[in-house]
């Protein structure tokens, strides 16, 4: 590695501060937020110039919010796995077979990913409710798949195409089936793209605003940012600014942790796949 | 909802690689196989099955009382719990309330009330309705009149345009449970005798910003149901309305231009809140609190929040009727409130009309008012000596709720609050006869569901 | 399952050079075939199951004039609906205001994005912490972002309201779309940075250092060298980020509501739907949306010359 000299020094770290600091200055003002009392709030300082716990202790002890962030976690789980396994099996027929319907299926997957939400969303809780699936977890994780299959599929077909034929047809030719030839030889090296669309398609699920507020009615599903909407603060007008703030700040940790774990990974897993020359 | 696509591209025909090495060929890969993420999907699939089985499970129904679901906002204080703990025990076995909660916003309440009512939800037994949602909902079919001895108990005490509030075409379709509506609130360390009409008002303020005092008119100006809420005030209070009796077109007219008027005239005046056009009750109550203000047009949530947040301005904080337009007629302010209505598709309509009367009697209303700071909408209430202490002001409020006006009738009131709100807001783009011109145009395009709303 | 036989090598269509051979299926084709179909069913069937209905059912919704509050009043009009909304000044309105946003919120990303990425690429130390960081934004749930910017900017409650003078900058047109912008780019920098980041990474050291010993200078290598090796990548995130601006809603919904003319398309949707439960206009709003990503997907595809993912099968 090359000598750096003070003067670069200098300036990646300068350069460093600056991206830290844009990214985190909108963060750190929700945490201040969180922390002000009901007084604070009036006053547009930065940092709070009473500070008090109990916005947190508030909605920590509700299980009017405690529920919700189990319900998202949940949902997003077994939404991003099942999300995953789906596409990982189409995207690698897309990108090593051969097979009729192909552009329809990659049309499709467009056309899903393109539809506005909006407008789907009163059909398909009119059938929600007539399956009985309105306010279940299964009532959002089957759109939270349905509508992460594209994500997943283009991001997964871009790692598959990446990885050369030559591999499987090695084993082939070493007398693997093609489901073995997958599972020994391809499927170890997608990990990392999996692990990327696995990231990707979580948030995306954890971040779904409108089906969350649409699908639930109670707590028994309702997820983490449909459930700040039922914040109320001291009457009818108040605007709970603390307690948002404070739930805002809780559904983002996860992502932080979840962020500080995987951010190697999640830039290894996108500047892994080439790009096309 | 899938808000960023991925996007990395396919590969590059240079970077190549030269093959695994021959001793990995064929073997099992370091640690990884297909088989645990098999069988981790399968576990998962048994874990959404077997969630789904247990919510299924939860509904149920026992051989017990019945369970009637009541959905009203989100209620911090514990008047709603207090109450539908009361109501489940005098039912006396026949019935139990589930208070579940709707969003906080009057928006997102309407919203998942109608989304499951359009639907047919049978599960939704009462619910709490802001008081502009009855034409809507009894038009849709989706909620009950009031009949026989429910609508007698319903009308009794009951003051007159808080029921007027759950009328349509005649008939009754909610009992009023909670009301709502403005006085002026103003700092008597300022103004010694507060204003009569709104000229007076405005004159008070601009002489008070000459001297470089605390001057401002605060009022909700920002882009939503509040300012039509003014705007409704307004007209009435100058002797209009804004649609004529049987919701068939807009009548506006003069009363409607003097409104606009009076609405500019404070807008460019030098007492108007620079953040007028973003404010909202909340918003008002804060600027006041925070001293910058004169006079204030508020709901009553404002005493108890000035007691607890601003001690030292609270000695000086008094109220006065709202102010009128025309000097000697007494303003006609818009009612707000929450009244109880049954569901048409409830399962239980009769135990649920019974509990609805029950949640909103003279004990309960009694509760709310003190805990919940809502104003009861029974009349005897107000000289209840028990309702004193957190209202000092109840002669005042029952004077304005006596003299009230409501929001206009319609079940598309959404479109034309709108279409209102989006006219007068901000103030200062008001041209009062061009707006009144451009609101009769758009409320008659909105009374035939024609055109969209911006 | 039967093992495919081995299949000579040569007669698979493999290779740059494969041609249309198409008359007979070789048993190992149809094999493939058969594994291609079957690991595109699940996906296919959950896709269809979940969007095809409503899908159609908006499409037939938009020739219909349905308020879900006069139900009895519901008709088919056929393109009335298409006729109203087209020749509405708000419809257009919340188009212009949609493109504004679009291109300049795509835009500046686009350059933050870039510098993002040679931040992430080249520096020395601490690139554990900056990327972290920088993934923040992209992480946090768009609707707590979207509260954070709007205490920030509310009159005497935020720490950036005094930049605007206090003149509440939400309630100002202009002013209002400016900080939109601002949460915009806040939140789908690190994304783009990411993307510029794996096409950045590709760009071999060879030709930079054989430049730099020529006497090129950091501008001229970064136009002459990095920029067009990186058009590809450029140009895929530009689409995705293009597609998903134009759909624009969570931000504007919480920062606005659309109030003050700074609606988008979608929040113009949303408005008709929810608020004035007007699902025909509603319907036919989305429909419009719909074909106007579409044409952008086409002019960036065909147009531009990205690579649409799945347009072709890479080397085989």
């Amino acid at each position: 590695m090359a000598v750096i000299t003070p003067r670069q020094r200098a300036s990646w770290t300068t350069a460093n501060f600056v991206v830290i600091a844009l990214a985190m200055i909108p963060v750190l003002w929700l945490l201040s937020l969180s922390f002000k009392t009901p007084a604070a709030v009036l006053d547009p300082s930065f940092w709070p110039a009473q500070w008090t716990w109990g916005n947190y202790s508030g909605i920590l002890t509700s299980s009017q919010f405690l529920r919700p962030l189990v319900n998202s976690i949940g949902i997003g789980i077994i939404s991003t796995v099942i999300a995953v396994v789906l596409a990982s099996m189409a995207a690698y027929a897309i990108a090593r077979l051969r097979f009729p319907g192909k552009t329809v299926l990659i049309g499709m997957a467009l056309l899903i990913a393109m539809f506005p939400l909006i407008a789907l969303v009163t059909p398909l809780f009119t059938i929600e409710r007539a399956l009985g699936l309105f306010n279940t977890w299964p009532g959002l994780i089957i759109p939270y798949v349905a509508f992460g299959l594209p994500l997943g599929i283009y991001t997964l077909s871009a790692f598959f195409r990446e990885i050369p034929w030559e591999l499987e047809k090695a084993a082939k030719m070493d007398g693997a089936t093609p489901f073995q030839a997958f599972i020994r030889v391809i499927a170890p090296l997608a990990t990392p793209g999996m692990v990327t669309t696995a990231i990707l398609v979580f948030l995306a699920c954890w971040n779904d605003f409108l089906l969350a507020i649409s699908f639930t009615s109670t707590i028994d599903s309702r997820t983490a940012p449909a459930a700040m909407q039922y914040f109320s603060g001291g009457s009818v007008f108040t605007v709970p600014t603390g307690p948002i703030a404070a739930a805002a700040v809780v559904i983002t940790i996860p992502i932080i942790i979840f962020v500080l774990f995987f951010q190697r990974r999640i830039v290894a897993g996108l500047t892994s796949g080439a790009v096309k020359g | 909802m899938i808000d960023d696509g991925s996007g990395t591209v396919a590969s590059a025909r240079r970077a190549r690689w030269r093959g695994m090495p021959r001793s990995l060929r064929g073997t099992a890969p370091p640690g990884r196989t297909r088989g645990p993420r098999w069988r981790l999907a399968i576990a998962a699939g048994s874990a959404v099955l077997a969630a789904a089985a247990l919510s299924a499970c939860g509904a149920a129904s026992a051989g017990g009382p019945v369970t009637l679901n009541f959905y009203l906002y989100p209620d911090t204080s514990v008047a709603t719990q207090t109450a539908v703990a009361n109501c489940s025990k005098q039912s006396n076995g026949q019935y139990t309330i589930s208070y579940q909660q709707l969003p906080q916003g009057s928006d997102g309440q309407r919203q998942q009330l109608v989304r499951r009512l359009a639907a047919h939800d049978g599960s939704i037994d009462i619910m709490g309705l802001d008081v502009t949602w009855e034409a809507e909902f009894a038009q849709a079919g989706w909620i009950e009149p009031w009949t026989g001895s429910y609508l007698a108990q319903a009308q009794a005490d009951t003051i007159k345009p808080a029921l007027e509030t759950a009328m349509w075409n005649g008939k009754l379709y909610a009992v009023p449970d909670n009301t709502n509506t403005q006085l002026l609130w103003y700092r008597s360390d300022l103004v010694p005798t507060p204003p009569a009409t709104w000229s007076e008002m405005i004159a008070d303020a601009e002489q008070l910003a000459k001297a470089g005092k605390p001057h401002y008119i605060e009022i909700q100006g920002a882009q939503y149901e509040g300012a039509t809420v003014w705007f409704n005030t307004m007209v009435n209070s100058a002797g209009g309305s804004i649609l004529n009796a049987n919701a068939t077109s807009p009548t506006l007219g003069a009363p409607a231009v003097q409104a606009l008027s009076i609405m500019k005239q404070l807008a460019s005046s030098p007492a108007a809140d620079p953040s007028l056009s973003v404010q909202m009750e909340n918003q008002n109550r804060l600027a006041m609190e925070a001293g910058t203000a004169a006079f204030e047009l508020n709901y009553p949530f404002v005493y108890p929040a000035m007691k607890a947040d601003n001690p030292q301005l609270f000695k000086s904080f008094k109220w006065a009727p709202y102010p009128s337009v025309t000097a000697g007629v007494p303003a006609k302010v818009t009612i707000g409130g929450i009244d109880l209505a049954v569901s048409g598709y409830s399962k239980h309509q009769n135990l649920a009309f019974q509990a609805a009367l029950c949640l909103r009697d003279a004990q309960n209303q009694l509760t709310a008012a003190n805990v919940g700071g809502v104003p009861p909408t029974i009349a005897s209430l107000y000289n209840n000596p028990a309702l004193f202490a957190n209202y000092p002001f109840h002669a005042d409020i029952l004077q304005a709720l006596q003299n009230a006006s409501v929001r206009p009738k319609a079940p598309v009131y959404q479109v034309v609050s709108i279409d209102i709100s989006h006219l007068i807001s901000p103030p200062r783009g008001i041209d009062p006869t061009g707006t009144v011109a451009s609101m009769a145009g758009q409320i008659t395009n909105a009374l035939q569901s024609k055109g969209l709303v911006p | 399952m039967s093992t495919t036989t081995q299949a000579v090598p040569g007669t698979e269509a493999v290779g740059p050079s494969k041609k249309k051979v198409k008359p007979q299926l070789t048993e190992g084709q149809r094999a493939e075939r058969r594994l291609g179909l079957l690991l595109c069913a699940p996906a296919v069937v959950v896709m269809i199951a979940v969007t095809a209905y409503p899908v159609g059912y908006a499409i037939f919704l938009s020739l219909e004039r349905y308020n879900l509050a006069l139900p009895q009043a519901t008709k088919f009009i056929g393109f009335g609906n298409y006729g109203a909304v087209l020749s509405s000044p708000y419809w257009w309105h919340a188009l212009l205001v949609t493109v504004i946003i679009t291109v300049f919120s795509v835009a500046i990303t686009l350059v933050l994005g870039m510098l993002l990425a040679m931040v992430l690429h080249r520096t020395p130390f601490g690139r554990g912490t900056v990327r972290t960081a920088s993934l923040i934004p992209y992480g946090i749930v768009t609707v707590a972002a979207a509260y954070s910017w709007q205490y920030a900017w509310t009159p005497g409650q935020g720490y950036l309201s005094s930049i605007f003078n206090n003149s509440a900058p939400l309630t100002s047109q202009t002013e209002a779309i400016i900080v939109i912008i601002i949460a915009e780019i806040w939140k789908t920098t690190p994304f783009m940075g990411l993307l510029l980041l794996a096409g950045l990474s590709l760009v071999p050291e060879d030709l930079q250092k054989a430049a730099r010993v020529d006497g090129a200078s950091g501008w001229q290598r970064f136009t002459r060298i990095t920029l067009p090796l990186m058009k590809p990548a450029i140009l895929v995130a530009l689409l995705f980020r293009t597609l998903d601006s134009f759909r624009i809603f969570d931000n504007i919904f919480i920062l606005t509501s659309g109030n003050n003319g700074t609606g988008a398309v979608s929040n113009l949707g949303y408005d008709n739907l929810f608020s004035a439960l007007n699902l025909g206009i509603g319907s036919t709003i989305s429909i419009l949306i719909f074909i106007c990503v579409a044409i952008i997907a086409v002019i960036f595809i065909l147009g531009f010359g990205t690579a649409a993912p799945g347009s072709d099968l890479g080397k085989r």
